[in-house]
């Protein structure tokens, strides 16, 4: 029998992390404590599994694991978060949109160019200020497929991929919460919408060219994340009406 | 009774509010048994002495990573005032065992967005 040590790992992991290693995701609403599990799971993975299908993408130890721990630190024991994950990848038909010509000049003969989106990680966390926090990263990706012609008259296909990360962190306060206008503009690559209201509502959008590796792509989900935090700096308003 | 004034949360933060067991040898701050660090450091002192947990799976990661991220992001932003304020309550002892009110009920989805 074949991979029988890594199977029987396999079975004693938590069932979210199974999920994630044969069928590449999951969905799901847990409260806060109920995570911990599942990130004590996940830290076993490298250690137990080498069988390639099942290997987890970096971006799981990378990006998810420490997203689901800074959201939960945010969080009261009962509070919920929810995290619908798909780390199978951009080459899905279903991620595909439809195929078009671009227009081209000799030595190149056609080109056809489409794009996938791929939104591999969503969340939303209900936080111990009250405010409601939804983040979600989405790779697009373009490809562009090409004939040409070489010196030599023999025609060559090639294809070429551009990544771009698309980064959306939107927050909703609790009710009369008291903000403060940010000091300084986001940077130029963040775009910021600002919904008033008795509960106001922060969106925040990035567009990053990639593919990023883990460590930056972590960093620069955390830079969009922020601008909906900066309108209630710490210590200054923390959510909580005074009565 | 003496409560564990250690900074918790990453964007909304608090003190843990756990009864303390010894006090930090560096800062004095008052410590809980899950937050006495190497030596009876509190996290705070133990991440500026080095020992911070690289693996995010780890429990203690994202208090190391905190301060990281509020420096880089006060950078992206040009924004003095954001890693002030941070650094400010981190490091102020005031307030233990801070709790968050209930923030009500959550109302119908977003429309009606406007260019901040
Ligand atoms: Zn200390
Ligand atoms: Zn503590």
């Amino acid at each position: 029998m074949f991979w029988r040590k890594q199977k029987a790992a396999i079975e004693r992991f938590h069932p979210l992390h199974r999920a994630l290693t044969l069928e590449k995701g999951f969905a799901v609403s847990l409260r806060r404590d109920d995570w911990e599990p599942v990130i004590q799971s996940l830290a076993r993975h490298r250690t137990e599994i080498r069988r390639r299908r099942w290997l987890l993408p970096a971006r799981v130890p990378g990006v998810l694991v420490p997203m689901l721990r800074i959201m939960a630190s945010d969080m009261r024991p009962d509070g919920v978060l929810s995290v619908a994950a798909d780390v199978r990848g951009p080459r899905l038909p279903e991620k595909t949109g439809p195929q078009y010509d671009v227009p081209v000049q000799r030595p190149v003969l056609s080109m056809k160019q489409w794009y996938a989106m791929d939104p591999w990680l969503r969340m939303r966390a209900e936080l111990r200020d009250g405010s409601v926090l939804e983040l979600s990263v989405t790779d697009r990706v373009r490809y562009r497929r090409r004939r040409k012609r070489n010196p030599r008259g023999k025609i060559k296909i090639k294809t070429k991929t551009k990544t771009t990360h698309l980064v959306r962190v939107t927050r909703r306060l609790a009710k009369d919460t008291a903000v403060q206008r940010p000091g300084t503009p986001p940077p130029p690559w963040i775009r910021v919408q600002v919904k008033q209201g008795r509960r106001m509502m922060f969106r925040a959008n990035g567009k990053l060219p990639g593919p990023l590796g883990e460590a930056e792509l972590i960093d620069r989900i955390l830079h969009v994340s922020t601008e909906p935090f900066r309108w209630t700096p710490p210590g200054r308003a923390m959510g909580r009406t005074t009565t | 009774m003496n409560r564990c004034t250690v900074t918790t949360g990453f964007f909304v933060l608090g003190r843990c509010g756990q009864q303390a067991v010894a006090s930090c040898p560096q800062c004095a701050r008052p410590v809980c048994a899950a937050h006495a660090g190497p030596g009876g450091l509190c996290s705070e002192c133990a991440t500026a002495q080095g020992y911070t947990n690289q693996d995010p799976h780890h429990p203690s990661w994202t208090g190391g990573f905190r301060r990281r991220y509020y420096q880089s992001s006060s950078h992206a932003y040009r924004d003095t005032y954001w890693y002030s304020s941070f650094d400010e309550y981190d490091r102020g002892a005031f307030n233990p065992g801070d709790d968050y009110s209930h923030g009500g009920d959550w109302g119908d989805d977003d429309t009606g967005f406007v260019d901040s």
